[in-house]
């Protein structure tokens, strides 16, 4: 895993987007203890708020589930819902923002530190998945490029398909680049490159 | 002699947004107070003390807050809206109280310290779909209020429909207190649907049932409308011709023929005049101070423990018939019925449950494929039935 621990809550920002005053005033203390700073939006105001956070509080129950409303918050930033109505409607609305983490209301000063880790490390763990899968899905694109490399270098040395795939892996391992980089490279230049600066 | 004192909370938004059903269900639990407090069946008398929270959400946790502190109630019968109550709750079981909920409401909560005498999802809104779905069609238009009430009948209207075969047919939901709904009369007006479903609640659903009615007068059409919320004094308010023939579902209605309800009726009339209607909330608000009354009595004491053991599974013959409360879940055993509305701001009832129903608020015993193959059997009945019309009139 990579990123900052999610136990580091201190110089964070978080977001409150909640109308009961009862609980704004529960949370902004209890995160001011934490060391994180809080700034506010209005459940009401549909633009977005223009400042970056670390997470966002979003109070379920100030939100009509019908609307434009909940778009505003389809964002990257975690969000922890704030949960007092439990009615499956409700939820299956709350489930489309994905929420990283969530608290049921009444809010007590107990919870919202795992809230925030639970919802600091899923933010973290969906990065990590999304950078992972951009690989994969870069790898799956470039089937195609491994293949025609394959076959040129099978054509070119006359070898076995495995003895071309096994060259080209071993070759890629010593210039210390991918084997995707490397057929890309055969394709580009007609043949095995030669050993460049990237050779340490 | 007098008997000694019991304080009661009574938390109702006498002003505000809902202030028209407030009043009348505290109009109804002073009713009650009134007859406990000089019948001699109870050794005891109520000292109601009033709260009015304007309808302002946060201002139920401070009504609260101050009926427990300085008034010493050790049980509260009050909110309207899901809103309130769900500020009310964690002020009563902080302190161990007793919040006596008189409203139906849609379902997904059980507290222990709340004891639900308004109906559950399962005794509104099931048996009027399911209604629907056997006698009038399977495809349905909603319209209703944009707030929770409305987004879970919906939902539980769509599971039911959809598991039949139906369709719906289109949601629209307006903001509460909207009236320009020009738009979706005309919406309606030229889809034509088989059925619809109306969960608007207040003003907007007033205008939009004129418009309607206006509106399918001059195309000549005729809708079928389905509420679970309209109660008798709405009907007055919408008017003669515009309100008559919605089908609704509800616990309780004025025209309930048992010899409970009447002699309520009677009672209610004396009281509050001839022209004055009770209606589900406010009987069910009555209701709620009695089975407290009755549960105090059993118990020996205000206690909330010893409460809560009284009631559960404690009969009460009520003007909307048997009630008791189900200490599974603290909700209430009550009789589902439904009934046309008619001339002279009534409803005839047509349909009532044999017994009383098992409340079910989380829905969790609603056996979709049971309703699926219900509708399946009645249409192929129907089916049946128009081929054996057709064989008669050959032979």
């Amino acid at each position: 895993m990579t990123g900052t621990s999610p136990f580091a809550v201190r110089g964070r920002s978080a977001l409150m987007v909640m109308r009961d005053e009862r609980e704004m005033s529960i949370l902004r203390r209890q995160l001011g203890r934490l060391g994180m700073s809080v700034t506010e939006h209005d459940p009401d105001d549909l633009a977005a708020p223009v400042k970056s956070v670390d997470v966002i509080v979003l109070d379920a129950d100030s939100i009509p589930i019908e609307g434009d409303a909940a778009s505003t918050w389809k964002v990257d930033t975690p969000i922890i819902a704030l949960i007092g109505i439990e009615t499956p409607s409700r939820l299956k609305w709350l489930l489309d923002l994905q929420p990283a983490s969530f608290l049921v209301k009444p809010l007590r000063s107990a919870g919202l530190y795992t809230a925030l880790v639970v919802a600091f490390d899923t933010a973290q763990r969906r990065l990590d998945d999304a950078a992972h899968i951009e690989r994969l899905e870069h790898r799956i694109r470039s089937r195609r490029v491994v293949f025609s490399a394959v076959l040129q270098i099978m054509r070119h040395h006359a070898l076995s398909e495995q003895d071309a795939f096994a060259l080209i892996r071993q070759t890629s391992m010593r210039h210390r680049t991918t084997i995707e980089q490397l057929c890309a490279d055969i394709i580009a230049g007609g043949g095995m490159p030669k050993r460049t600066s990237r050779t340490a | 002699m007098t008997k000694p004192s019991i304080p009661l909370g009574l938390v109702f938004s006498r002003t505000g947004p809902y202030a028209m059903m407030a009043r009348e269900m505290e109009k109804s639990a002073l009713m009650a107070v009134d007859e406990i407090n000089q019948s001699g069946e109870f050794d005891f008398q109520f000292v109601p003390h009033l709260r009015d929270p304007g309808g302002v959400v946060a201002a139920y946790h401070t009504a609260c807050d101050d009926l427990i502190r300085e008034e010493r109630v050790a049980h509260i019968v009050g909110c309207y809206t899901s809103a309130s109550r769900k500020q009310v709750i964690p002020i009563v079981e902080r302190t161990e109280r007793l919040l006596w909920h008189p409203a139906r409401y849609e379902g997904f909560e059980s507290s222990d310290n709340v004891i639900y005498v308004g109906a559950a999802p399962n005794h509104t809104v099931v048996p009027l779909v399911r209604h629907m779905l056997d006698h009038i069609a399977s495809d349905v238009f909603c319209i209703g209020s944009n707030y929770v009430w409305t987004w879970e009948t919906n939902r539980v209207i769509r599971e039911i429909v959809t598991s039949a075969g139906g369709r719906i047919l289109a949601e629209r939901l307006l903001e509460l207190g909207e009236t320009a709904i020009d738009h979706i009369v005309a919406e309606v007006i030229a889809r034509k649907p088989p059925a619809l479903f109306n969960t608007l609640v207040g003003e907007s659903s007033y205008v939009f049932m004129r418009a309607l009615h206006e509106a399918t007068t001059r195309a000549g059409i005729a809708i079928p409308i389905l509420s679970c919320s309209l109660a008798e004094p709405e009907l007055k308010l919408i008017g003669e011709q515009a309100s008559v023939g919605c089908i609704t579902s509800s616990a309780y209605f004025e025209s309930i023929a048992d010899p409970e309800n009447r002699a309520f009726v009677g009672r209610w009339k004396a009281r509050h005049g001839d022209d004055s209607i009770p209606c589900v909330d406010g009987q069910s608000t009555y209701v709620c101070v009695m089975l407290l009354a009755r549960a105090i009595r059993r118990a020996g004491s205000v206690d909330v423990n010893a409460v809560r053991r009284a009631a559960a599974n404690h009969r009460y013959d009520s003007p909307q018939g048997p009630i008791w409360v189900d200490p599974d879940n603290n909700h209430c055993f009550l009789t589902p019925r439904l009934a046309r509305s008619v001339h002279g701001g009534q409803f005839k009832i047509f349909w009532e449950a044999d017994a009383p129903e098992r409340p079910d608020p989380y829905l969790s015993n609603l056996d979709l494929t049971a309703i699926g193959a219900r509708v399946q059997k009645s249409h192929e009945m129907k089916r049946e039935m128009k081929r054996a019309s057709h064989l008669r009139v050959v032979k």
